[in-house]
């Protein structure tokens, strides 16, 4: 059978013009994606049921069994810590928001460790942002700063800007001007135009250099900005200005250097600058599929994006106080529940350590290096493969997931249900 | 783009192979006398790994990249400085050359107190 309009669940391009054969209950061809979405819908391995730790290994257990531990370890916790949720739906999301409002516990989402940074930086000057479609259809100057895509977003470029064919840029790879800014030479810099090779830590410098430029302060400007010349910071000023509609892409290289958020900061008021002669937006290359998602769930559900807390029975934010990474850090949490994402992988080794102190439990379709530090890992279904739900895409456009197949996994959504009526004590009364 | 095809399956041995990588430029890895595949031992105030080398004519010299991972994470101190996010992108290290072997994810997990479920 041949399912069309599927939607990649893996990055935040979500991609919607996917084509699946599909046999049974499994996927055997993709069409029109990426190499990423061939290993997300084909090489899709599960953990076959729920585990425990035991003293000397790991042993199967019932999902029923399963979700009464959690709710015991959840109830039982003193400060408690919901972390992930940016690979599964919409409709989970909000039950982990409940559940954490429940038991006054931390929620956060991987952005903490991604883009947080950009949201700390649109909340003090905002966001100059525009749909990828406004993009590939106006933008003749593209700048991707901070950010591989040809690694990490294989399809931004085809779908959206140097190869896309725009209403008002027809003939895109002729009419679209390249920029890339980044401390190595990495692949996206052979399409290029310009390549800007910025010294480590040296991209506030880089940004202030520009909005000087783009102010008509050029005099001030030293012959070498953060290992740039003046010479090259005039001429990208110059096609910067020229552009009929240009467009910033940023990623983690802004976010995770020096300077983090007044990186971001800084990029977005070189773009309100760039405003002042013509038309330029700005947006975050998000990772993760539905990171933006857990961003909208949970300032629609709390007011605030990402570490939230609900330890004083309200919602209160404070970020590098109330951060998933800096609770593990200072060993403040007592239990832990992941849902859809790794952080035994991906947090500083000192945060992780603290996951294996703690009875953490994790919901993930997959194993993981997480499931290692884990007592408990529950399996469920992988949102846009065996479940249907609400995703948002990295410029903040809801994409609905479809379901593609059947695997006889639950819904992380069901599940986290469960653990939520038993925490308010219904369901069984063993 | 391994990294990203095998990111749900931190077992696999390709995901490793991608992710406990050092890229450095080749004429650091002359000073050094060795050659790429080589392996490196990195040290910074958080921590010690073994890494295999690989040579990068974009990374600068005196520099090297890790890709983000349980490797470089293993080396990333978790201090945040108050912003919730640490200091993936520039750690300073010394570089070493080693005959320790690189340990794989779950050798890894199992030294911050985790046991591996899938023994690969």
């Amino acid at each position: 059978m041949i399912v069309s309009d599927v939607v990649c669940p893996f990055c935040g391009c979500l991609c919607d013009d996917l084509e699946l054969e599909v046999v049974g209950d499994r996927i055997v061809r993709v069409k029109n994606g990426c190499s990423l979405a061939e290993a997300t819908f084909m090489n899709d391995t599960r953990l076959p049921a729920p585990i425990r730790r035991t003293t000397t290994g790991w042993e199967e257990i019932s999902y029923d069994e399963a979700v009464k531990e959690t709710a015991d370890i959840l109830k039982d916790a003193d400060r408690p810590l919901l972390y992930g949720w940016s690979s599964t739906h919409g409709e989970s999301q909000s039950v982990g928001v409940h559940i954490a409002e429940r038991i006054g516990a931390v929620i956060d989402n991987t952005s903490t460790v991604c883009h947080g940074p950009s949201i700390l930086a649109i909340q003090e000057v905002g966001h100059p942002g525009c749909t990828l479609g406004q993009v590939k259809n106006r933008a003749d100057v593209i700048i991707y700063w901070g950010c591989n895509p040809t690694e990490a977003h294989p399809r931004h470029m085809s779908r959206y800007t140097t190869y896309a064919t725009g209403f008002f840029v027809p003939d895109a790879h002729m009419e679209r001007t390249v920029i890339v800014v980044d401390t190595r030479r990495n692949d996206t810099v052979n399409i290029a135009d310009e390549f800007l090779q910025v010294e480590p830590g040296g991209d506030y410098a880089v940004l202030s250099a520009l909005r000087a430029i783009v102010r008509g302060k050029e005099l001030v400007i030293p012959q070498k900005v953060a290992g740039i010349s003046k010479e090259q910071l005039i001429r990208v000023a110059g096609i910067c200005k020229n552009a009929k509609f240009g467009a910033i892409f940023f990623g983690l290289g802004l976010t995770m250097s020096r300077g983090k958020y007044k990186n971001v900061r800084n990029a977005i008021e070189l773009t309100d600058e760039l405003n002042r002669h013509t038309k330029f937006v700005i947006s975050p290359m998000r990772g993760h599929g539905n990171v933006y998602g857990s961003n909208e769930v949970f300032t629609w559900m709390t007011g605030y994006p990402f570490a939230v807390d609900f330890a004083r029975g309200i919602a209160f934010y404070n970020p590098g106080e109330t951060t998933a990474v800096d609770i593990l850090r200072r060993g403040e949490c007592d239990a832990a529940l992941i849902v859809a994402s790794d952080p035994g992988a991906n947090f500083p080794r000192t945060a992780a350590a603290h996951l294996a102190k703690i009875p953490t439990v994790v919901i993930d379709p997959h194993v993981n290096a997480t499931t290692a530090l884990s007592r408990i890992h529950i399996p469920c279904t992988a949102a846009g493969i065996d479940a249907a739900g609400t995703a948002y895409r990295m410029d903040g456009v809801p994409i609905r997931l479809k379901k593609v197949i059947e695997r006889g996994y639950p819904d992380d959504a069901v599940i986290l249900k469960k653990i939520y009526d038993r925490l308010n004590g219904g369901w069984d009364h063993d | 783009m391994p990294q990203g095809v095998e990111v749900e399956h931190k077992g696999s041995p390709v995901y490793r192979a991608s992710v406990s990588v050092c890229y450095m430029n080749p004429v650091d890895l002359m000073d050094l006398g060795i050659e790429e595949g080589a392996r490196v031992v990195l040290t910074s105030r958080a921590g010690r790994i073994v890494l295999t080398t690989w040579t990068a004519e974009g990374v600068n010299r005196g520099e090297v990249f890790v890709p983000m991972g349980p490797y470089a994470n293993h080396i990333i101190s978790a201090e945040t400085h108050a912003t919730g996010m640490p200091d993936f992108k520039s750690q300073v290290v010394d570089v070493e050359v080693t005959e320790e072997p690189v340990r794989s994810v779950g050798e890894l997990m199992e030294e911050i107190g985790g046991l591996r479920y899938d023994r690969q």
